[in-house]
């Protein structure tokens, strides 16, 4: 009701009814003040929620940033076995760290998110560097070695070869940067950044149970034998290939998806030409509904249409009957994966 | 009718060749003729069934067959064999996993004796991706030196920059009309 006729209203009720109407008016506008103060102060504490957690963020981003470098810098000149030992330490505290920013997403502006990634780009830099200079023949064992390899390896520290050991380890280091992706993962939550996928060829292989966030538009990406995972990937510029996928739910832009052997997946699509699957049942698909602080600057990169999308029109290469649609793909109707996701990336 | 124009006719008809193009699906087929044709190659999707070009290279008349390459597809590639003069056979560089799948397709068409007669191109396609194997890993992974039957060769090209397309073609081309139209 517009206050014109409000106006008129008070004008043409005159005297007691008049009255008590304008009583209760009052009244009704006093509850109203009351509520918006009530409402404002409630974003307030929201907001300090917010800045408390920007600030818990930053403290705990610091320190432990800082005693990562702390961990490096006690390397040079320290003995082999110690080395190896903080080394080991730093390789972990950096993959919390890391873990931790990713968690820590949903609450930083864009600046933020970019100051900590860049922050933690440098720590994994100069990790691999006092690696290099500190244990240069086992660059590429580190990882897997168990505790007692290490005692031998320490105890076998004075061997001479250490430049042809360099040599060997840069041959590796760069087959090792054509493959981008992760194999043979159970139960982690594992993530890249725009800088490690951009305009590359991704491939996911052998993981089971696990949280996939691909930040970035890599040029193709490649998912085989996954299982009972989430893979959320930003704009994939040309085609994702998925084979023996199941009990999984997958989210990313891309030109073409081509679905083979998969069972009990939802798919959550942005795709600019069709969508196939061939071997398939049990796929569902939804137009693509993630998000998260690059994306626009993403599908720019990738150069998709953002205004086209056939998420719905999906060519089954086994049910090339025409009229009766095929019994081996669906359309998800409830909408409520963003926040789900987006939920379950924080509680992990 | 005159026999000039008799002897223009089957002239024109010499100088026309047909080329099959096969490969696993997603080795970048499609994307080839099209950027080979100067087309947006933004709005392709996975072939269901084939496509058919007709185009003037090199004063020649090319019929390029484009075949799906899905699994459920690649039993119809042999409706496809019959007067092929060249087999362009298409591979994704960078998939390494299915690289024993394109083998062994690859071996079982130069069985065919309807293709027995055809030049074969291979395009070690993709080169632009980070991932992507040479093509010397490729011709080794495929075997190719083993290939006695045809006339082979093998190129490392990208459909989406262009690069090499022109090359293969012309390599393709020029080894065709060696063989036919100076038999006699
Ligand atoms: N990066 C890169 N991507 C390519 C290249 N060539 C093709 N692609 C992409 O690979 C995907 C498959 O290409 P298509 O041309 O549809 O493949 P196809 O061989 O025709 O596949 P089918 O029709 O299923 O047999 C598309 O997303 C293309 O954009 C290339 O040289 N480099
Ligand atoms: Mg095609």
């Amino acid at each position: 009701m517009d206050a014109a006729s409000e106006v008129e209203q008070e004008n043409g009720f005159a005297g007691k009814r008049g009255a008590a109407k304008i009583q209760e008016r009052l009244q009704k506008r006093h509850q109203a003040r009351t509520d918006d103060s009530d409402r404002r102060k409630e974003t307030k504490e929201n907001h300090s929620v917010a800045e408390e957690k920007l600030e818990y963020f930053s403290s705990t981003f610091n320190t432990e940033r800082a005693s990562i470098e702390q961990l490096l810098s006690s390397c040079s000149g320290a003995e082999r076995g110690v080395v190896s030992q903080r080394l080991e330490e730093a390789t972990a505290k950096t993959a919390q760290l890391k873990k931790f920013l990713n968690d820590s997403v949903l609450f930083l502006t864009q600046y933020e998110l970019r100051q900590a990634q860049a922050a933690l780009q440098k720590l994994q830099t100069s990790l691999a560097e006092t690696r290099e200079e500190a244990l240069p023949k086992k660059k590429f064992a580190f990882r897997a070695r168990s505790k007692a390899a290490d005692k031998v390896a320490s105890s076998a520290s004075d061997s001479p070869d250490g430049a042809t050991a360099a040599g060997t380890v840069k041959v590796d280091g760069a087959a090792a940067s054509e493959q981008c992706g992760f194999s043979n993962i159970d139960s982690e939550f594992l993530t890249k950044t725009s800088e490690e996928i951009q305009n590359r060829d991704v491939l996911l292989t052998h993981l089971t149970n696990c949280k996939v966030r691909l930040f970035g538009s890599p040029s193709t990406l490649h998912l085989k034998h996954i299982d009972s995972c989430e893979i959320l990937c930003g704009p994939v510029s040309r085609s994702v290939f998925v084979d023996h996928c199941r009990n999984s739910t997958l989210a990313f832009p891309c030109q073409q998806l081509r679905t083979h052997n998969t069972t009990d997946t939802q798919v959550y699509l942005h795709v600019t030409s069709r969508a196939i699957i061939e071997d398939c049942h049990g796929v569902s698909f939804a137009p693509f509904s993630w998000s998260y602080p690059n994306l626009e600057e993403d599908f720019n990169v990738s150069g998709l249409d953002r205004g086209r999308n056939n998420w719905s029109q999906v060519d089954d290469f086994n049910w090339l009957a025409a009229g009766t649609p095929s019994p081996n793909w669906s359309v998800i109707t409830e909408i409520t994966f963003c926040g789900n996701a987006l939920k379950a990336s924080m509680t992990i | 009718m005159g026999l000039l124009t008799i002897l223009k006719k089957m002239k024109q008809k010499e100088r026309e060749m047909r080329l099959l193009m096969l490969g696993l699906d997603n080795a970048g087929k499609t994307t080839i003729l099209k950027k080979f044709n100067g087309e947006d190659v933004s709005t392709i999707s996975p072939t269901l069934g084939f496509n058919i070009k007709t185009l003037e290279h090199k004063g020649f008349k090319l019929n390029i067959w484009d075949v799906g390459g899905q699994k459920s597809l690649r039993s119809y590639w042999r409706n496809y064999f019959e007067s092929t003069d060249g087999l362009v056979w298409v591979v994704d560089s960078a998939d390494r996993l299915r690289l024993e799948d394109c083998r062994k397709e690859l071996s079982a068409l130069l069985l065919e004796e309807r293709l027995a007669g055809a030049t074969l191109l291979v395009f070690a396609n993709k080169q632009d991706l980070p991932g992507a194997l040479s093509k010397e890993a490729i011709r080794e992974a495929l075997v190719l030196d083993e290939i006695k039957s045809h006339h082979w060769c093998i190129i490392g090209c990208s459909a989406v920059s262009g690069e090499n397309l022109l090359a293969g073609v012309d390599w393709l081309l020029d080894d065709i009309a060696a063989r036919i139209f100076t038999a006699d």
